[in-house]
């Protein structure tokens, strides 16, 4: 039921040169875009062209809707959606016969819903490819007593460097960018750190920690010193969640939603002046399973 | 016998068009179908596009997606890449990185295509959020469309999971950093964390298979299922028919509004070349995700001021807002994860399902409804969802603390603590000025002032013409419970 015959209303002619008018621009887009192809090396050309034919052709097709002027009110009924009285009693019929009829026999049901149950655990096994089970191999990561401390290069780290305040990622030699043993080494003013961090296994103001953040397993990147006196302020920060762990003293949580401090890497100097590890972290390193408190 | 004749003869005679037409309706039998498909009623609101933005959406991410298949390769097997790109020349990647690397440099008309992929991907997620706003807020979740309701969650926690998986496949520092945050999340869940996330990722982070597991995920497996509910969530609406605001002439049991065709098949396929040119648009001016920037994934390396895509960032916000809590019992505990990352996202998710039955137990409306609220009918549901709405929105935020914090220079861990206070004083404060506002609001004239009546027009001749002439104004109803 529409308002009132077409042929009575005023002619929309504004929108009917719109829809000319993007039809045409539509048009030129597509070539635009087919020439951008061949000629334009940055592939911009091709995108306005495409765009200019697609949001052509789309502008079109609402301007001619509204040139043809179909602001109706066309008025629908609604079927009604309930169960109707006779029906809800058919299906209670049906319900009422198949009990009779399958129902009647529990063995057979009880024995297929068993038989069912017992095919599913079957396909559980194949699931179980997917991934190894948990053999409490977290707790290890490729550091070893007397594994040289070296730089993403290789280069090992003499003792005697005196870059303070620097942090540098270090890898156990010969494991380079092996994702558990990463760790970041910092060398601070000996009398900085404090007792539990100089037990913790710190060398001559030198200390390393596990570069694995404890809160979520992001690389724990970001160092700051703040020197402004009367305490200098150093502070370990992971860019993806900002928690903040204090490297004087065992990297400690101090900010942001990490619970857990950084496990530390216990140093040693071996016979060529070089930094080396005391040996493997004393706990798991990065975000730890419920179990693994 | 003669019915065939007649039929034939009807193909000779008619125009092309209904030939075709009858020669498949003839087979299938469908002839009362085609005028039915074709006279369907829409009722017509500026708010009811959004959801028809997200289905265009989709279909472009399709048809972007299926051309990218052909060149991506989704394996993290160690390669050189030797592509275009300069900087990049010679630095060791996954072979899905390179294959990235080769759609954005040095297949024509690769960038563009991908670029379109994400930006109608962004679009579709923006575009679900606004209809479900939408059919929240003038509560056309209510009975008998609750299924729909729960099918269209289901479509957002889906295309959450295609944002996800899709981000994570190039294989990127942003994308590594992604996962590696997942892989602690998953870990972190109480008695399955560790079986399962060896499940998914084939062992120890960062193992060599995630990349090729995801990849089928994200073009097949959530694809499919999205596509699946579309489907089943169109056709509900086809046949419970579309809500309607109040008006002149518009009840419960009818639908008022324009037909398929000509008016809403025209307008909405134009839609569908409109959301595809503003992709396309956005492709072209704007790039997102450039991974060469970002360089191939690489232990040991962040970057900071690292975002997630926009519709990821109530998750980081929530990841980095929650307090350093975690429960010890024993030996055991319940990891900070836990909470900000499973329960938060569970709660918010969980609250959406059952947003139908909790307003029908809070307001024992029980009777179907087709006729849509203003949203200031409804003052304690649209309360309910400024709140929920204020409470995300900090959540985002928080996932862009150190930006807030470097743009205002302000100390980023002030910048949390406020976020955290808002997080837990603003949806209050939020609920109580919204249910005020409401309320002062409905004092208002109804909806016979404020919906339009119904043009009169005069003509040349002194006749009247109007819609609202020929129907009268039905009674206007009440609006349903607080």
């Amino acid at each position: 039921m529409t308002d009132e015959p077409r042929s009575r209303r005023p002619i929309n002619r504004r929108a009917y040169r719109a829809a000319v008018a993007a039809f045409t621009i539509a048009f030129a887009g597509g070539i635009v875009a087919a020439i951008g192809y061949w000629t334009d090396e940055t592939g911009d050309l091709l995108g306005l062209g495409l765009a200019a034919a697609l949001i052509g052709i789309g502008f079109g097709l609402v301007a001619w809707a509204k040139y043809l002027d179909l602001d109706e009110h066309v008025v629908q009924e609604r079927e009604p959606l309930t169960v109707s009285p006779d029906e809800r009693q058919q299906l209670r019929d049906e319900i009422a016969a198949s009990k009779e009829t399958v129902g009647r026999r529990p063995l057979l049901i009880g024995l297929l819903g068993g038989a069912f149950l017992s095919m599913v655990i079957g396909f559980v096994g194949p699931i179980g490819s997917l991934g190894p089970k948990p053999r409490g191999q977290r707790g290890r990561t490729s550091w070893r007593a007397g594994t040289r401390l070296v730089t993403s290069d290789g280069t090992p780290i003499e003792v005697e460097r005196t870059t303070f305040d620097q942090l540098v990622t270090v890898w156990p030699e010969g494991r380079v960018a092996v994702d558990d043993s990463q760790v970041v080494l910092l060398r601070v003013p000996p009398e900085t750190l404090t007792a539990r961090t100089v037990d913790g296994g710190a060398v001559e103001g030198w200390v390393a920690y596990s570069k694995i953040c404890t809160h979520a397993g992001c690389s724990v990147g970001l160092f700051g010193v703040d020197n402004r006196q009367p305490d200098t302020l150093r502070q370990l920060v992971c860019p993806c969640h900002q928690s903040v762990f204090d490297p004087v003293d065992g990297a400690r949580p101090v900010g942001g939603p990490a619970t857990r401090s950084l496990p530390q890497l216990r140093l040693a100097v071996d016979g060529q002046g070089f930094l080396v590890a005391a040996g493997d972290f004393d706990r798991v390193v990065g975000p730890v399973a419920w179990n693994e408190a | 016998m003669s019915e065939l004749a007649a039929s034939e003869t009807a193909d000779r005679k008619g125009g092309l068009v209904e030939r075709y037409v009858t020669s498949v309706t003839d087979r299938v039998g469908g002839g009362s179908l085609v005028s039915k498909v074709l006279h369907k009623v829409f009722p017509n609101h500026f708010s009811f596009l959004w959801g028809e933005v997200a289905l265009y959406s989709f279909l472009v991410i399709v048809i972007t997606g299926i051309y990218l298949t052909f060149f991506f390769e989704g394996s993290q097997e160690r390669t050189v890449y030797e592509g275009s790109y300069r900087p990049l020349q010679g630095v060791e990647v996954s072979a899905a990185f390179d294959s990235v690397m080769r759609i954005s440099f040095d297949v024509k008309g690769g960038l563009l295509i991908r670029q379109m992929h994400h930006w109608a991907a962004l679009i579709f997620i923006g575009a679900l959020a606004i209809h479900m706003a939408r059919v929240f807020f003038t509560g056309a979740f209510r009975r008998p469309r609750e299924l729909n309701w729960v099918v269209g969650v289901t479509l957002l926690v889906l295309g959450l999971a295609a944002g996800l998986t899709g981000y994570s496949l190039p294989d990127d520092l942003l994308s590594g950093t992604g996962l590696r945050i997942i892989y602690s999340v998953i870990l972190a869940i109480p008695l399955v964390g560790e079986r399962l996330v060896y499940l998914i990722f084939g062992g120890e982070w960062p193992g060599t298979d995630i990349i090729g597991r995801l990849y089928p995920v994200h073009i097949l497996i959530i694809p499919v299922l999205i596509g699946a509910l579309i489907a089943l969530h169109l056709g509900l609406v086809w046949r419970q028919k579309h809500t309607q605001f109040r008006g002149p002439g518009r009840t419960e049991h009818n639908v008022v509004g324009e037909r398929v065709w000509p008016s809403f098949a025209m307008k909405s396929t134009g839609l569908f070349f409109l959301v595809a040119g503003v992709s396309t648009t956005l492709g072209t001016l704007f790039h997102v995700n450039s991974v060469w920037l970002y360089g191939p994934y690489d232990a040991g390396a962040a970057t900071s001021f690292s975002q997630p895509d926009w519709y990821i960032g109530f998750l980081e916000g929530s990841l980095r807002l929650f307090p350093p809590w975690e429960t010890r019992v024993g030996g055991y505990m319940i990891n900070n994860l836990v909470y900000s990352g499973v329960l938060i996202p569970g709660v918010i998710f969980g609250g959406l399902v059952v947003v139908p039955w909790i307003e029908r137990r809070l307001t024992g409306d029980q009777a179907e409804h087709h006729l849509l609220d203003r949203p200031r009918d409804a003052p304690g549901r649209t309360a309910t969802g400024a709140a929920a709405i204020f409470f995300v929105t900090v959540l985002f935020l928080g996932g862009a603390q150190d930006v807030i914090a470097g743009t205002f220079n302000m100390p980023i861990a002030s910048v949390t603590t406020i976020l955290q206070v808002l997080a837990i004083v603003g949806p209050p404060i939020a609920w109580f000025l919204t249910w005020h506002v409401c309320r002062a609001l409905r004092r208002r004239p109804g909806p016979e002032r404020t919906e339009r009546a119904g043009a009169v027009t005069r003509d040349v001749d002194g006749g009247y013409h109007g819609f609202a002439a020929e129907q009268p104004a039905e009674p206007a109803a009440t609006g349903a419970g607080d």
